[in-house]
C-alpha cells in the first residue's frame, strides 16, 4: 500500500446534498469494523459567515459582483470568490433562482444538452456568467476537497482512496462527466465509483455487523428504493450462495427517474396555496417559498405514527411585523396523506406501468422529469421485469431498504410496504407481511456517503462486497450495407458490445465481422442500453426491437488516425472494457491488432462519448 | 470588557503610588491627560492594515436565529394588539426553526439523566453550577431532594464564524430591498 495512504474516503454527490464521510485506514480494526465519521464542511451561511455543516447543498450562487466584493464570499481556503456553493447558495436559490444553479447532477444525465458548455442556471439572462453541469459538480467536489485539506492538511486527498457515489441508472457518459468533474476537483485519478443504492445497503450491512446473515437468506432479494431530493434510483440485489457462504449480487437496476421529494413538497404546496387562496389570500413568491419550508416539515408530521389530525401552515409576514403579517391555515391529516401517499405511492397491481401522458403542472422547463410522478407503479414495471423468472412467474422482493430523506416521513415505508404486499396474492403471514423492511439504525441523509466508505474499507480489508458488474448491456448501432432506397434510411443493427453482468477489471474482445472506418475523419456510432436483455452475448447482432428494450443513450465518436499510411480504410472489430473503478471504454482495433492489449498500440482507438448538443 | 479593564486600574491606582499621585492631580484639573502628537512625516510605507475586526459570537447568534427563524422579529413585535391564535401561528413556526438552529449550534442536553419528580443526591464535592438548591436548605453535601428541573448542557458551540468589515460588527440582519 501507498505510505501516504492513512484514510478510505467516500463520497456522496447528491443532486441536492454532498455529504463526505471517512475512516481511518488500517488493519487494526478488523474485528471492530472501521469508525465512520462525518466531515464537517466549512460554508457560507450568509455574506462573511462561515458555518460547518455537516452537508453541503450540492447550489451554486453565481453572485453579482456588487454582493461578491470586499471578500464576502471568502472561505478558509479562498479569496475573493465571485460564487459560493452550499447553504448560502441553497438560500439564495429561492431569492435569487436566475442566479443559482441546482439540481445540476440530474442535467449530467440528460442527452439533449450538451453538458460541458455553460447552460445553467437553465434560461439566466445575458448578464449571468454561466457554468456547465460539469463545472457544477467540479465546484461542489472542489468545496468538499479544500474542506477535507483544510482539516487534514497532512493526508492529501490524492494519496487516500477516494469512493465516489453515482446513481445506479447513470449511463456511461454520466460517470465519464462525473469522473472529469472530479478529477479536476484534485481527487485522486484512480478513486472508484460505486452505485449510490449500493452504497445505501452498505451503509446497513455496516451498521449491522455480522447480524446480516441472520436476516437475509439465501434465494431472498432486497429492493432498494433511494428516493432523494430530485430523484429515484432503484436496485434489486439477490442473496445467493457460493462455496457455503452467502454472497449479496446486484442483478437490476431501475431507469433514471426524475421525481423526488421536491415533488412532493412542491405538491404539498399547491395544495396549501390553493387554500390560502380560497381565504382570499393570494401569496407572493417570496412567501411561497416559505410555504414550501412549512409544508416540508408538515409532510414529515402528518407522516408519521401518531400524528395530530390536522396541522397549522403559516406563512410568516414578510417584513418586520412578523405576527400581524402572518396567514395560516387548516390543513387535515387526511387530505394531505391523501395527495402525496396517493400521487407518488399510489396503490396499484403488479400489472400497472407508468403512465406516459403530456408533461402538466409544475415542471421546470429542460429537465425531462417523469410524466408519472406514481413511484409505486414505477415499481411494479420495475418487479414485473427484474423478478419474473422464465415462465413469468413474479418473485417479489422479500426486503426493502428504504433510502433518502423523503423516508422521514414514515407513511411513505408503510405505504410502500403495503402496496408490494398485495402483489404477492398471499394472504397475510402470522408473522407479518409477505414483504419487510429491513430495519436497524438507518441514518437517511448520511448513509450513501457511509456505505461508500464502508464498501472503501472493506475493498481494501477483503471483507463483503457486493457482485455487481455491468448493470445494463450495450450495443453500437451498425448500418447494414446494401442498395440504397432512396428516402429510407438503411437498416439499423444493433451489435451487443458489453453483455448484462460484465465483472468490473475485465476486458470482451466482441466476436464479429470486420467494420469498415474511414481514416482521418471523426467516425460516429450510435450508442444503445438495455436493462431487460440480460442474456444477449457479446458479438450478438440484433435485427430488431422495441422502444422498450433498447434505449439511445450518447453517441460515441473515434478519429482513426495512422501515421505513415496512405490506407483510407481500417477493417475493425470492437474490444470492451470496464475498468477496475467502473469506467466504461469502447475500443476499436484494427484486424489483426486485436492482441495488443495496452491501449498505446497504434491499431487501437478508443471511441469517447460524443456530449455535444444533438442538432 | 469594561469591567475588568476598571478592574484593573483600580488595583494598578492602589498600589503605583506615582500613577495615583499623577491620578489624583489629572483629577483635580492640574494635569492633562497626555496626548499622542500625530506623526506629521509624510511615509511612504502603507499603513498596516486593520487588526481582523471581532464580531461577538453574541451577534453572529442572533445573527443565525433572525436569518434562519425570524427569532428578533417576534420578539420585537408587540403582542398586545393580537390576538393569543394569531401569536401562536407565528410561534409555532419560529419557534420550530429556532429550535433547529439552537440544537445545531449547542446540542443541548439534560444535564442530568434523572427524571423531573425523581430523587437525586448532590456529589459530596458540590458545585453551585451543576446545582440550584431550594427549599430547605441546611446542612452539607451531600444534598438529596426531588428534581424539579433537569438543567440543560451544551454539548458543542458552534457559532458561525464571520469575517466582516470592523464598521459591520454590529449589524445582526440586512435591509432586505427587493429590485425590479
Amino acid at each position: 500500500m501507498e505510505p501516504d495512504l492513512k484514510y478510505i474516503i467516500g463520497i456522496d454527490l447528491g443532486t441536492t446534498n454532498c455529504v463526505l464521510a471517512y475512516c481511518e485506514f488500517g488493519q487494526s480494526q478488523k474485528d471492530t469494523g472501521p469508525r465512520i465519521q462525518l466531515l464537517k464542511i466549512p460554508q457560507l451561511v450568509a455574506p462573511h459567515t462561515i458555518e460547518s455543516r455537516l452537508s453541503l447543498p450540492s447550489f451554486s450562487y453565481l453572485a453579482n459582483d456588487a454582493e461578491s466584493m470586499d471578500g464576502s464570499f471568502d472561505l478558509p481556503w479562498a479569496s475573493d470568490r465571485r460564487y459560493a456553493t452550499g447553504e448560502f447558495a441553497r438560500a439564495r436559490g429561492a431569492e435569487v433562482p436566475d442566479r443559482t444553479v441546482g439540481a445540476s447532477k440530474s442535467w449530467l444525465c440528460h442527452s439533449k444538452v450538451d453538458r460541458r458548455a455553460p447552460i445553467l442556471p437553465w434560461n439566466a439572462p445575458v448578464e449571468v456568467a454561466k457554468i456547465s453541469p460539469v463545472e457544477a459538480a467540479r465546484q461542489y467536489l472542489e468545496h468538499l476537497v479544500s474542506a477535507w485539506h483544510h482539516q487534514f492538511p497532512d493526508a492529501l486527498i490524492g494519496d487516500q482512496q477516494v469512493v465516489l457515489t453515482v446513481p445506479a441508472s447513470f449511463d456511461p457518459v454520466a460517470r465519464e462527466l462525473t469522473r472529469e468533474a472530479a478529477v479536476a476537483a484534485g481527487l485522486p485519478v484512480e478513486f472508484v465509483l460505486l452505485e449510490e443504492p449500493q452504497a445505501a445497503l452498505y451503509a446497513w450491512l455496516a451498521q449491522q455487523g455480522e447480524q446480516w446473515r441472520k436476516t437475509l437468506a439465501v434465494g431472498q432479494s432486497v429492493l432498494v428504493c433511494d428516493v432523494g431530493g430530485g430523484t429515484t434510483d432503484l436496485t434489486l440485489i439477490a442473496v445467493d450462495e457460493e462455496g457455503g457462504e452467502l454472497v449479496l449480487r446486484r442483478v437490476a437496476v431501475g431507469d433514471h427517474l426524475l421525481v423526488g421529494g421536491d415533488n412532493m413538497d412542491l405538491a404539498a404546496a399547491h395544495l396549501v396555496a390553493a387554500r390560502f387562496a380560497e381565504n382570499g389570500t393570494k401569496l407572493n413568491p417570496w412567501q411561497s417559498v416559505s410555504l414550501w419550508h412549512s409544508c416540508r416539515a408538515a409532510k414529515e408530521t402528518l407522516l408519521t405514527a401518531d400524528c395530530p389530525n390536522t396541522h397549522t401552515i403559516s406563512v410568516l409576514g414578510r417584513g418586520s411585523k412578523l405576527i400581524g403579517g402572518t396567514v395560516s391555515v387548516e390543513i387535515q391529516r387526511k387530505e394531505l396523506a391523501n395527495l402525496l401517499l396517493d400521487g407518488f405511492f399510489p396503490l396499484c397491481n403488479l400489472g400497472d406501468r407508468p403512465q406516459r401522458q403530456p408533461a402538466s403542472g409544475f415542471q421546470e422547463i429542460g429537465l425531462p422529469f417523469e410524466s408519472d410522478p406514481g413511484i409505486t407503479r414505477h415499481i411494479a414495471s420495475f418487479v414485473s421485469k427484474h423478478c419474473s423468472n422464465d415462465n413469468g412467474d413474479v418473485n417479489l422482493p422479500d426486503h426493502v431498504l428504504f433510502n433518502g430523506g423523503v423516508f422521514k416521513a414514515t407513511g411513505f415505508q408503510q405505504r410502500m410496504i403495503s402496496v408490494l404486499s398485495t402483489w404477492s396474492g398471499a394472504p397475510e403471514q402470522d408473522d407479518g407481511l409477505p414483504v419487510q423492511p429491513l430495519t436497524g439504525i438507518h441514518d437517511l441523509d448520511f448513509a450513501v456517503a457511509r456505505g461508500a466508505c464502508f464498501y472503501g474499507w472493506n475493498k481494501n480489508s477483503g471483507g463483503l462486497r457486493i457482485r455487481g458488474g455491468a448493470a445494463n448491456s450495450y450495443y453500437v448501432g451498425i448500418e447494414t450495407a446494401g442498395l440504397a432506397i432512396p428516402g429510407a434510411p438503411r437498416p439499423l443493427k444493433a451489435l451487443c458490445v458489453v453483455p448484462f453482468g460484465m465483472e468490473e477489471g475485465t476486458e470482451s474482445h466482441v466476436p464479429s465481422g470486420e467494420i469498415g472506418l474511414v481514416v482521418g475523419q471523426p467516425v460516429n456510432f450510435r450508442f444503445f442500453r438495455s436493462n431487460a436483455r440480460k442474456e444477449d452475448p457479446a458479438g450478438l447482432i440484433l435485427d430488431h426491437w422495441t422502444d422498450e428494450e433498447l434505449t439511445e443513450t450518447d453517441s460515441l465518436t473515434a478519429t482513426l488516425a495512422l501515421e505513415g499510411s496512405d490506407e483510407s480504410y481500417v477493417p475493425v472489430t470492437f474490444d470492451s472494457r470496464i475498468t477496475e473503478l467502473g469506467m466504461f471504454e469502447l475500443w476499436c482495433v484494427r484486424a489483426g491488432d486485436e492482441h495488443g492489449g495496452d491501449g498505446k498500440h497504434p491499431g487501437q482507438w478508443k471511441l469517447e462519448f460524443n456530449v455535444r448538443e444533438i442538432d | 470588557m469594561g469591567l475588568v479593564a476598571a478592574t484593573q486600574a483600580f488595583f494598578k491606582l492602589l498600589f503605583d503610588r506615582e500613577l495615583s499621585d499623577s491620578f489624583q492631580k489629572m483629577l483635580d484639573g492640574e494635569l492633562q491627560p497626555r496626548i499622542e502628537q500625530p506623526n506629521l512625516q509624510v511615509t511612504t510605507t502603507r499603513p498596516k492594515p486593520d487588526p481582523d475586526p471581532v464580531r461577538s459570537d453574541a451577534i453572529s447568534l442572533l445573527a443565525a436565529l433572525q436569518r434562519e427563524a425570524r427569532f428578533l422579529d417576534i420578539v420585537s413585535e408587540s403582542l398586545d394588539e393580537y390576538s393569543d391564535a394569531q401569536i401562536g401561528a407565528a410561534a409555532r413556526d419560529v419557534l420550530r426553526d429556532s429550535g433547529k438552529v439552537i440544537d445545531r449550534m449547542f446540542g443541548l442536553v439534560p444535564l442530568t439523566d434523572a427524571k423531573d419528580g425523581s430523587q437525586l443526591e448532590t456529589p459530596t464535592s458540590f458545585d453551585p453550577t451543576e446545582f440550584r438548591l431550594t427549599g430547605n436548605v441546611a446542612g452539607e453535601a451531600p444534598f438529596r431532594g426531588m428534581v424539579a428541573h433537569h438543567g440543560w448542557k451544551a454539548t458543542r458551540c458552534n457559532v458561525p464564524q464571520w469575517s466582516g468589515k470592523s464598521s459591520a460588527t454590529m449589524i445582526v440582519a440586512p435591509v432586505e430591498l427587493e429590485i425590479g
